[in-house]
């Protein structure tokens, strides 16, 4: 059964289990490749994980003259085959979410790869293996399509990929605030 | 033929280029037609040719073929055609050698994945490379060896004797037994190589069989079997040799052939993160682009303006009508921040205040 990570983003409570879990997936090298943030840092407390979405046309890979980004079977966008990143940082700059992290002293890109070695087997990938608060979720398309039904107000509200992306994704990302007025068991 | 169509009309130039159909069929022409004039020159018009290597010389041609057929089609992408016209542009750059020697000879960005890593590649890399110096030379006959005194070698190179050594001196000992040399250099950094597949969970998590076992194999079954000709001939008076030469031939002509199409094709195409660093150095002294939201300089202009360009060829476009930048004119962390506001709509990317540390370490 195909599995997609799905992003529930009003969940985050910032505890920030996923970098630490990420850095602890084989292959990572003890590094993380996430992000939280503070949405508004000066007021008040809601944070937003901030994911590699893997796109279906990802910008990263297109842009890279060495052709170290690969895309997986899976649609997983891969992190920089080590032998073949040349350090030249395009994916940097093309990526619309800022997401591609560059080591300057190992001359190597590294990105999430969706924990590629967890999810070719359908193991969830470890930030959402860990997240307490069901931000980040390992689901099936028919869970996700009752996501959808669930979050379907009729006003352009529920997002998967477009319009609020820049383009088709292969991790699903709903937009926060969209259940005002609607219970949430976790 | 497609390409035909949509060719433009051909200008009555006389360029050498339209004799031939295909940049490919003009990259083989040159190169093999290259290798013969210089074949005949150093063979001394043909009269020295090696033909118990003869079936080398059939498997290089076979590997270019393979070498142009790979990375033509590689070299036609929108960013490394880029990278490799501005790189070329910017060779003679006073930082090439250095550069050059850091990233191709040295691998000091290795050495900082890891000494172990480093020591490995070290001895497999130059294993590799000297190992071809010494080969290809003696299979195209640019340089060989004959002896006209009893006792003392003259080394020919190009055609030309370069310079006569004792048969049992150290340059003697030494060219007889560079390929064993090497080959044991190979062999050690092999089995650093496969040792350290086998039991670090970091690159087990991540390695195939194919890609990253396959040409360590290929490497050790090349070395093991070379080094088993030098002991039969040194201690079994010969015997088994020619089986064995083939063998070795064999082995060393797959794995020439293979070579452009799997890990090994870094070999060839790694001084590419030469052009990479001088492209990033030279635009980075002549302009830097500030990001549109907070000022700070973190790209050279031109390679913002590349990235925009390639992704544009890609049908890509990342500008951002309502606020007027295109996404690649943010500096990393505004990026995230602006994500983030089209996810809550809030302008995190207009409050001013450093980026929380992102480090799970602390």
């Amino acid at each position: 059964m195909k599995k997609r990570l799905y992003i529930e983003l009003e969940n985050c409570i910032g505890c920030r289990s996923c970098l630490a879990a990420c850095t602890q997936c084989g292959g990572h090298e003890q590094r993380n490749r996430n992000y939280v943030y503070d949405v508004n840092p000066h007021v008040n407390r809601q944070t937003m994980p901030l994911m590699c979405l893997h796109c279906e046309n990802p910008a990263c890979a297109r842009s890279c003259p060495a052709q170290a980004i690969q895309i997986h079977e899976t649609g997983a966008v891969l992190s920089a085959l080590v032998e073949k990143c040349i350090g030249c940082q395009n994916c940097t700059i093309a990526c619309p979410y800022g997401i591609p992290k560059f080591d300057e002293e190992e001359n190597l890109m590294y990105k999430c790869d969706l924990c590629i070695d967890r999810t070719k087997d359908g193991i969830p990938p470890m930030c959402a293996s860990v997240c307490p608060s069901n931000t980040l979720q390992w689901l099936t398309e028919e869970e996700i399509e009752q996501k959808q039904r669930r979050h379907d107000l009729d006003n352009d509200k529920w997002v998967t990929s477009m319009p609020y992306l820049e383009g088709a994704t292969n991790v699903k990302v709903n937009l926060p605030g969209i259940l005002q007025g609607t219970e949430k068991l976790f | 033929m497609a390409e035909t169509v949509l060719r433009k009309p051909m200008k009555a130039t006389h360029s050498i280029n339209n004799a031939f159909a295909s940049k490919f069929a003009k990259s083989m022409f040159l190169t093999v037609s290259g290798i013969i004039v210089l074949m005949f020159i150093g063979t001394r018009m043909f009269t020295h040719v090696d033909l118990n290597l003869y079936g080398y010389m059939v498997g290089t041609f076979v590997f270019i073929a393979g070498f142009f057929y790979r990375f033509i089609a590689w070299g036609e992408r929108p960013p490394t055609k880029i990278i490799i016209k501005k790189g070329i542009k910017l060779l003679f750059r006073k930082s090439t050698p250095k550069t050059s020697v850091n990233h191709l000879g040295t691998y000091e960005f290795i050495w900082n994945r890891g000494i172990y890593r480093w020591t490995q590649h070290l001895l497999i890399g130059w294993g590799v490379i000297l190992s071809c110096l010494v080969t290809f030379p003696l299979v195209f006959g640019w340089m060989y060896f004959t002896m006209e005194e009893n006792g003392y070698y003259t080394i020919v190179a190009m055609g030309m004797d370069l310079m006569t050594v004792p048969a049992d001196g150290v340059i003697a000992f030494l060219s007889y037994n560079a390929l064993n040399i090497t080959a044991i250099m190979v062999i050690i950094g092999v089995s650093m190589a496969l040792y350290r597949r086998l039991k670090n969970m970091q690159a087990r998590a991540e390695q195939k069989f194919i890609y990253d076992f396959l040409p360590l194999y290929l490497l050790l079954f090349i070395s093991i079997t070379g080094l088993i000709l030098t002991f039969m001939n040194v201690f079994l008076h010969g015997a088994g040799h020619y089986a064995m030469s083939l063998i070795h031939q064999y082995s060393v002509i797959v794995t020439l052939i293979y070579l452009p199409f799997g890990k090994l094709a870094h070999i060839p195409f790694r001084p590419l993160s030469v052009f990479a660093r001088n492209y990033r150095e030279h635009y980075g002294e002549q302009s830097m682009k500030e990001c549109k939201v907070c000022g700070d300089e973190f790209v050279s202009t031109e390679q913002s303006q590349d990235v925009v360009n390639v992704l544009g060829t890609n049908e890509i476009d990342f500008t951002m009508e309502q606020d007027g930048f295109n996404l690649a004119e943010l500096c990393l962390p505004c990026r995230r921040k602006y994500r983030i506001a089209r996810f809550s709509g809030f302008p995190t990317h207009e409050v001013k205040t450093k980026e929380a540390n992102q480090n799970a370490k602390g």
